[in-house]
């Protein structure tokens, strides 16, 4: 059991909530492909288990350990077995509390040709998500 | 007896985009040829102004992204900013584009590339890569097929393979002329 109270496995039927930072990772009717795109620092993506909480907990999770000064736009709203069904991983990595890696992006030693992988594995995540605004 | 060329020339070029009247009463074959051209350039001029309307407009929002996302870590998460030689690199894909292909939407990478979107429908989308090398990754996904690319990019000329995935990708209508 992790610190927040969480199992140490994030389960399939999972919620997770990758924080929009940038105003172009969403249009009007839902997430872009970039929004998934892992960190070039180490490689994963940064998202949150938001459960069912409702959507003030989700804002209130963004204000408390994502935003920090800047502004959240909204999240964009997965299951982890939709990240799993593209090859990829979730892993819990808390601290902050609730906070989980997507993890396993395709590597290719032409950095074209794993960019071109990773996109699409992140269209497929922006297809399978819901677009929530604050 | 006809205009003179020179005055029909000159009174298109300063009526912009409209296709300049003609009041000469002339019905002769040299005057009916003088007017189809006038017609011809002053509708030409109507095309070359939309299009470069368009284009100029996507390359604005291209000026803006960089501009937004000029610092780094603006994802909060240790982003580059947006490189600029990604951000030519886009400008050129924008202008090389041919007529018949829509602009794209604009997304910022958090390893300072510029992602040009294509989305048709949750279903349908092509992305492209401008990074900082003429080697442009791009994929697609097309209901249940789906691939990802490399392709080269000459700064003038949008490869074709690109091209083709983008008008069976997002545009249907195309796809219908093809099979017909």
């Amino acid at each position: 059991m992790l610190p927040s109270g969480l199992p140490d496995i994030v389960s399939g039927e999972e919620d997770l909530a990758r924080f929009l930072r940038s105003s172009g990772h969403f249009n009007t009717t839902m997430v872009k492909p970039a929004a998934f795109a892992p960190n070039p620092k180490n490689q994963q993506t940064s998202v949150f288990r938001h459960g069912d909480a409702p959507l003030d907990g989700l804002v209130r999770l963004a204000e408390e350990y994502v935003a920090l000064g800047g502004t959240v736009y909204g999240a964009a709203i997965c299951k982890a077995s939709s990240v799993r069904a593209e090859n990829l991983d979730v892993v819990a990595a808390e601290p902050p509390p609730r906070h989980a890696d997507i993890a396993g992006w395709p590597f290719n030693a032409d950095p074209e040709l794993q960019k071109a992988a990773r996109k699409e594995r992140m269209l497929r995540l922006a297809a399978s998500s819901t677009l929530v605004l604050f | 007896m006809s205009e003179p060329v020179s005055l029909n020339l000159a009174r298109a070029g300063s009526e912009g985009l409209f296709v300049a009247p003609h009041h000469g009463t002339a019905v002769s074959g040299e005057a009916a040829a003088i007017r189809k051209s006038e017609r011809a350039v002053a509708e030409s001029r109507e095309r070359s102004i939309a299009l470069f309307g368009s284009k100029a407009s996507a390359i604005s929002e291209i000026r803006e992204l960089v501009s937004e996302h000029a610092g780094p870590g603006w994802d909060g998460d240790g982003a580059e900013p947006i490189s600029p030689l990604a951000a030519q690199l886009a400008v050129d894909l924008i202008r090389a584009l041919p007529n018949d292909i829509p602009m794209p939407e604009f997304a910022p990478e958090p390893d300072g590339s510029i992602s040009l979107d294509w989305i048709q429908s949750r279903s349908s989308m092509v992305s492209i890569s401008a990074g900082e090398t003429d080697r442009l990754a791009y994929a697609w996904l097309d209901g249940t097929d789906r691939g990802h690319a490399v392709a080269r990019f000459d700064g003038e000329r949008v490869p074709p393979r690109i091209l083709d995935t983008i008008r069976q990708t997002v545009m249907p209508s195309n796809v219908a002329i093809r099979v017909a």
